[in-house]
């Protein structure tokens, strides 16, 4: 692996998901050497266990969190807001793998859903013209299933179940894609085992993750210093303004400086702003690329819900891919329903152990142990749409947690806006219909985990008033800070984010590599 | 291990997952509270009436209630919750109750800490019990295996076998803008009437 010296201002990448990882990838394949700094250990499959709470000790981003807000997540597990992973590849390791594009009018809402009350609408800079090409290009890196003349993975049986109630109920966009695991061997990735895990990583390396393709990639290409357990605290900048370094803390915590000539944030819609925070100077008191006052503002996790059912017959739901089902009959926006945005319907299971803990936190009695008892008779669905981004859900430092480095904890608030209240609603009753219709004996309204999407807090925007980073991903303040995740998201559509934050970071890394290449930087 | 990993749940309606999983080493923590024989069958009851299975052995009930001991003396200020817990269940002699009443009785209860303490660790520790997952039919560990492709992934037969496919007008659906979406529908609708 190359070397590169601590005293080279070099370009560094913070994190190695689905927008450093990429990045990372996007650089070295052009040429530029990079140091990638990843918080977590470098898990390979064999690492990985097909164990929910063995996975989730192993490679759960764990630090010291806090909460506020109405959110249930606040009430429920008040010291774990998130569920993602710390480990090289990000939460890339453990996503489920569902890759819908944005719709066109997504990236519009504010022209599009006009002025709604307490929420921070604003169109983004770029549309679905400006991305089509990179959502191509993201689709054919994942191997979406569906697209790009890949085949469909077969219905598994949690999928016969929502299939057919879809079908029931008379909805018609359903399908068991698209999705990021391989149904036939591609790119060097073998054919799905339908296997079950997941959220725990593949072991049988079927599903796309940034630890499986542009990690390994970019390592090849020679040019990349991949350090794994380095955490970085502390983005440092010259007299003019322009970031000059990092800090991070190695392993055996230790402070360690790399000097930098390009700093890429991406770290996620938590850890992001937070650190961005964490580097105000004289300078910059409120932080770096803050401005506009907007560095983790917005906070979006996606309006959320899953429902269960219980059948008098055995489904199985945990063998095989625990998310190949999808629905888009719900997505579009249409006000009639009584909410703006819309949402997809897509399978969901869990095992037992999960269900214990998930399936209604704090739930105890009878009921809940029916639905436990009848585990192999339940089929599961996830429900995710757009929330609404509003100004005073942000990431901010605590005045009183500490991490284990002795620096303040992020806290996360979320009061969830009257629009992604009416929307669960409703979708609960549309899933329950869809259920019942082909025989459910017992549902379940299971309430949010943790949040899996983590959206805005940097958020894209055309003037620098009103965000953190241009079209670009560059912050409109620092010409060379660079945010490449979904916290740059301006809106969070109603799809899951992956695909969108690898196909942001495509074209990032694309415009960056140019930029180096002409000494724009 | 770090104090913060057994705090993650420690809100009202928490449950002490992270205490029951890594936080601590039964082997270390010193038992006294709960060790009793008359006690721990107290605390098997009460674990029994929050989660009922009718058809569990005893064996994944004694193993949780032998967990709900532990994690409960990781501390001698847990040690001192779960002892005055089970004191309480004695006083009230909530031995003596049927599984209607005790469970009546727990619902009075509230959310104490004793409460959370033994219905948090059971939520985790009765359904990550092996012999558990065997009873309700999950097979677990997968891969080694060979995964479900040829072990029942699409077993099901209680229901005709759905399309795969997406179908021909979603590319279509998903283009439309709202305002002609919403038109659509209006002539759908007056088209019906």
């Amino acid at each position: 692996m190359k070397k590169i010296d601590q005293k080279e201002s070099a370009v560094v990448i913070i994190g190695s998901g689905a927008g450093g990882g990429t990045m990372a990838y996007e650089l070295t394949k052009a040429g530029i050497p990079c140091v990638c700094l990843e918080a977590g250990p470098y898990l390979k499959p064999e690492d990985y266990t097909n164990d929910e709470w063995g996975a989730f000790g192993q490679m759960a981003w764990l630090d010291k969190r806090t909460t506020s807000g109405n959110w249930r997540v606040a009430k429920d597990f008040p010291g774990l807001p998130t569920w993602l992973v710390k480990a090289v590849g990000g939460t890339t390791t453990h996503w489920a793998g569902a890759t819908p594009r944005f719709m066109e009018y997504e990236f519009k809402t504010k022209s599009t859903y006009g002025n709604i009350k307490g929420a921070s609408l604003l169109d983004w800079p770029i549309g679905l013209e400006e991305m089509a090409d990179y959502y191509t290009k993201a689709e054919n890196a994942i191997g979406s299933t569906h697209r790009g003349g890949r085949a469909a993975l077969p219905a598994n049986n949690n999928y016969k179940v929502f299939a057919n109630g879809a079908k029931n109920v008379g909805y018609k966009f359903y399908a068991t894609g698209p999705y990021g695991t391989n149904a036939e061997p591609y790119d060097g990735r073998p054919a799905s085992i339908q296997d079950g895990f997941n959220f725990q990583g593949d072991k049988n390396g079927s599903k796309w993750s940034t630890a499986k393709r542009e990690i390994p990639r970019a390592l090849e290409t020679g040019l990349l210093d991949l350090r794994a357990n380095s955490h970085v605290i502390k983005i440092t900048h010259d007299k003019k303004g322009n970031v000059d370094g990092v800090l991070y803390m190695d392993n055996d915590k230790n402070l360690q400086k790399q000097a930098a000539k390009v700093v890429v944030v991406a770290g996620n819609s938590i850890e992001s702003p937070r650190l961005l925070l964490l580097s105000e100077s004289d300078m910059y008191p409120d932080g770096l690329a803050n401005s506009s006052g907007q560095v983790g503002r917005n906070y979006m996790r996606h309006m959320t819900g899953s429902m269960y059912a219980r059948f008098d017959k055995p489904v199985n739901m945990y063998r095989g891919e625990t998310m190949a089902g999808f629905c888009a009959d719900e997505v579009k926006h249409n006000p009639n329903r009584g909410f703006a945005g819309g949402y997809y319907m897509e399978t969901l299971s869990i095992g037992p152990a999960f269900m214990g803990a998930f399936l209604e936190p704090g739930g105890w009695g009878r009921e809940f142990t029916n639905m436990m008892d009848g585990y192999q008779n339940l089929a599961g669905m996830w429900l995710v749409g757009e929330d609404m981004p509003q100004s005073n859900n942000r990431i901010t430092l605590s005045n009183t947690a500490k991490d284990q480095y002795g620096l303040p904890a992020p806290n996360v608030h979320f009061d969830e806006h009257p629009n992604d209240i009416a929307m669960r609603e409703y979708a609960y009753e549309k899933a329950e219909a869809l259920y019942n219709s082909v025989g459910a004996i017992q549902t379940w309204r299971t309430p949010p985990y943790p949040s899996t999407h983590n959206l805005g807090t940097n958020r894209m925007s055309a003037k620098a008033k009103d965000g953190v980073v241009d079209k670009w991903g560059r912050s409109h303040d620092i010409k060379n800070l660079f945010i490449a995740d979904g916290s740059v998201m301006t809106t969070g559509a109603a799809a899951n984010p992956t695909l969108t934050i690898t196909a942001l970071a495509i074209r990032t890394g694309e415009y960056l590599a140019s930029e180096l290449k002409k000494n724009n930087i | 291990m770090s104090v913060s990993r057994r705090t993650f749940l420690t809100g009202a309606l928490a449950t002490t997952v992270y205490m029951s999983l890594w936080s601590i080493d039964p082997a270390k923590a010193k038992i006294n509270a709960g060790s009793k024989k008359e006690d721990k069958e107290l605390l098997m009851k009460m674990v029994r009436t929050l989660y009922p299975h009718d058809r569990f052995p005893d064996g994944p009930y004694i193993r949780t209630t032998d967990d709900v001991i532990n994690k409960g003396n990781s501390s001698p200020e847990n040690a001192i919750m779960l002892q005055e817990g089970i004191d309480q269940l004695k006083s009230d002699n909530f031995s003596k109750l049927d599984m209607e009443e005790s469970t009546k009785y727990l619902n009075k209860m509230g959310r104490t800490a004793f409460f959370e303490h033994v219905r948090g660790t059971t939520t985790v520790t009765l359904y990550n019990d092996k012999e558990v997952w065997e009873l309700l039919g999950y097979e677990g560990y997968s891969s080694d295996q060979g995964g479900y492709v040829n072990r029942g992934f699409n077993d099901l037969d209680w229901l005709p076998e759905p399309r795969i496919e997406e179908h021909p007008d979603l590319a279509a659906f998903l283009s439309e803008s709202p305002t002609k979406f919403a038109e659509i529908k209006k002539m759908i609708a007056n088209e019906l009437n």
